[in-house]
């Protein structure tokens, strides 16, 4: 069980990896998704490990928040490459028209 | 450990013997069930009332030359059908075909995958149903099986929550979510002639869920995935011989699931037939008998329902589809589940 | 024990798929096995109910809406050959080295407190209670929250703004005219 701690820790880690280099806006939310899944681990680990099972619940709220930013999230893409037809990074530096 | 092995093994073996041995019958009924409702004869010439057709059919499927266009991604076009078979599978793990019996010193469970929160497992698997066809459609490298998986993708995804709006005011009403319970609660007569079955509690929720089975499995009136006239054959164009049949399969055998889940909740699983009662107190083990006969006595009555439906009702058009699910069931099933807690609350205070 | 490693491996390897591989769609479906290890790695931890909650929202929905998208923007009509910064990739992967260390530090040297059980029980029941009794007002705020999510896709997305912005427009040279 305690190998578990590591795993989330290492899901977190390749998640940030991730973020940082991808160039592509759906890579990184897909990213960003794995940093979830390492941190919604580690609150059932913790639960576990404590015996609150407050933790629990705080991963049902974290889905429903993930679910919120990935819908959100890929709206926002698609109406960018609506506008703009891209969907990475480099191409969107300018903030106005 | 060893018997607790082959316990589990056993229950394996019949739980995936069942559905895939059913399904030559199944669809054999299919094609004379259509044959007679379009004034047609049907297939009748293998063997008596062409009763040998099905198995000729699998021979011709496992023979065929099997054709492997060159533009497909290779591993994702193999992965395909056998996502689409194995996840259609799943379902049936949490599906009890009779009540636990006392044998052996302990409780034995029907079914494969014990726990009080099976329900949701079921419904877990049945949804990712879509990624088989999503799969396939994308390793096709096709403009139209991309169109026909999107199409199902989109369908399944939008039908669900009104399948699960009316499931959840189930297990409202029945106040548990454990399978065994829900069907005990809906064993036995109201003014000593009509079952109580989940149907007569919450036609509304039946409605509901039935219209979902029928988007869910891409069934007609639903199976905008394969419209032949629009988008030639839908996700499976590019299959050929068995790799096409396992979709086929799968297609059944999620109609099968989903439809002991519909039984299971509105016309009371494995409970006995009317009328059974008086011979089934005999012996535990003719019980447990009947309450099989009982149980697939009703699927395959659902499974009539739907070739029923296949033959007699148009397909949609796809704005009509979308327009069903999110503007008329979503509310529907809303309201109904609103009123279904009111009436549980005010039941009991 | 065996098994724990096992299935920590697997659900790193899909993680590392999901990162390193070419094409996102690939990525997707890697994402799509990683939230499904994850889902039995809660099973067996023996949290079954949220198990069946990872499999029915994040992989049966979630997961979903990002292979939808995909296909909805054609992925492969980008050029792949981009500028590639080697010094950014180096500098990010040695960051993110130095927090895992530091992450895995941490583990270390508390491991023997966290690694016992002392949950009890793990009954839907129990969670529900506490649920809509401590954590009603976040429950309410987070229903609030999806509603507003629904109701800003659907104004992020649509075309019809657009449109009528356009019609007016072609009203106006008309008039112009």
């Amino acid at each position: 069980m305690s190998i578990y701690y590591y795993l989330s820790a290492f899901l977190f880690c390749l998640g940030l990896l991730g973020i940082t280099f991808k160039k592509d806006l759906i890579s990184m939310l897909l990213c960003l998704e794995l940093m979830l899944g390492g941190v919604a681990l580690l609150f059932i680990l913790f639960s576990k490990a404590t015996g609150f099972i407050d933790a629990q619940l705080m991963v049902i709220f974290m889905m429903i928040i993930s679910a919120c930013e990935v819908a959100i999230g890929l709206s926002l893409i698609i109406a960018l490459y609506r506008k703009k037809q891209t969907i990475y990074t480099n191409d969107i530096k300018i903030l106005t028209e | 450990m060893l018997i607790e092995i082959v316990e589990i093994l056993l229950k394996i073996v019949i739980i995936l013997a069942l559905p895939l041995g059913a399904l030559p019958i199944i669809i054999h009924v299919e094609r004379r069930g259509a044959a007679f409702m379009q004034k047609r004869l049907g297939p009748n010439r293998v063997g008596p009332f062409g009763l040998l057709q099905p198995l000729a059919d699998v021979a011709k499927f496992m023979f065929k030359e099997e054709v492997h266009p060159t533009h497909v991604r290779d591993f994702f076009y193999t992965a395909a059908p056998l996502v689409a078979l194995v996840v259609a599978l799943l379902p049936l793990a949490c599906i009890p075909i009779a009540a636990p019996i006392d044998a052996f010193g302990k409780t034995i469970y029907p079914e494969v995958f014990r726990s009080d929160m099976g329900i949701f497992f079921a419904f877990a698997a049945s949804a990712l149903g879509s990624y088989g066809i999503l799969l396939a459609g994308w390793a096709s490298n096709n403009k139209y099986s991309m169109l026909g998986a999107l199409r199902a993708c989109a369908q399944m995804v939008s039908y669900e929550l009104s399948l699960s709006t009316s499931v959840v005011a189930m297990i409202f009403l029945y106040g548990t979510n454990d399978i065994h319970l829900i069907i005990k609660a809906q064993t036995g007569y109201w003014f000593g002639f009509l079952p109580m079955w989940g149907f007569f509690l919450q036609p509304v929720a039946a409605l509901l869920f039935l219209v979902g089975i029928f988007a869910e499995s891409n069934r007609l009136p639903f199976d905008l995935a394969e419209g032949e006239s629009e988008i030639v054959a839908g996700y499976h164009l590019e299959y050929s011989s068995m790799k096409f049949a396992l979709f086929f399969m799968a297609e059944y055998i999620h109609m099968i699931a989903l439809s002991a889940l519909f039984i299971i909740f509105f016309f009371g699983g494995y409970s006995l037939l009317p009328g059974m009662e008086i011979i089934a107190n005999k012996s535990p083990i003719l019980l447990v008998a009947l309450q099989a006969i009982s149980f697939i006595t009703k699927i395959a009555l659902m499974i009539w329902f739907f070739v029923w439906v296949r033959w007699t009702l148009p397909r949609f058009r796809y704005d009509q589809l979308m327009n069903l699910g999110w503007e008329k069931l979503l509310p529907l099933g809303i309201a109904n589940l609103i009123v279904t807690v009111l009436f549980v609350y005010f039941r009991n205070p | 024990m065996s098994v724990d490693i096992f299935l920590s491996l697997l659900t790193a390897a899909f993680a590392l798929m999901v990162v390193f591989s070419k094409k996102t769609v690939v990525a997707a479906f890697a994402l799509l096995m990683t939230l499904l290890t994850i889902a039995i790695i809660y099973f067996q931890v023996g949290t079954v109910f949220l198990s069946a909650v990872q499999v029915l929202v994040n992989a049966g929905a979630i997961a979903i809406l990002f292979v939808f998208v995909m296909m909805l923007i054609n992925l492969e009509q980008f050029p792949n050959n981009r500028e590639k910064n080697k010094m950014k990739l180096i500098i990010t992967s040695f960051t993110v080295l130095v927090i895992m260390g530091v992450l895995a530090l941490v583990i270390n040297n508390n491991i023997e407190m966290l690694s016992v059980e002392n949950l009890t029980d793990n009954s839907m029941k129990a969670l529900f209670d506490k649920l809509f009794t401590a954590y009603y007002l976040p429950f309410e705020l987070a229903t609030m929250l999806l509603l507003a999510a629904i109701v800003a896709c659907i104004v992020i997305t649509s075309h019809e703004k657009h449109e009528k912005h356009e019609k007016e427009e072609l009203l106006e040279t008309e008039k112009n005219r």
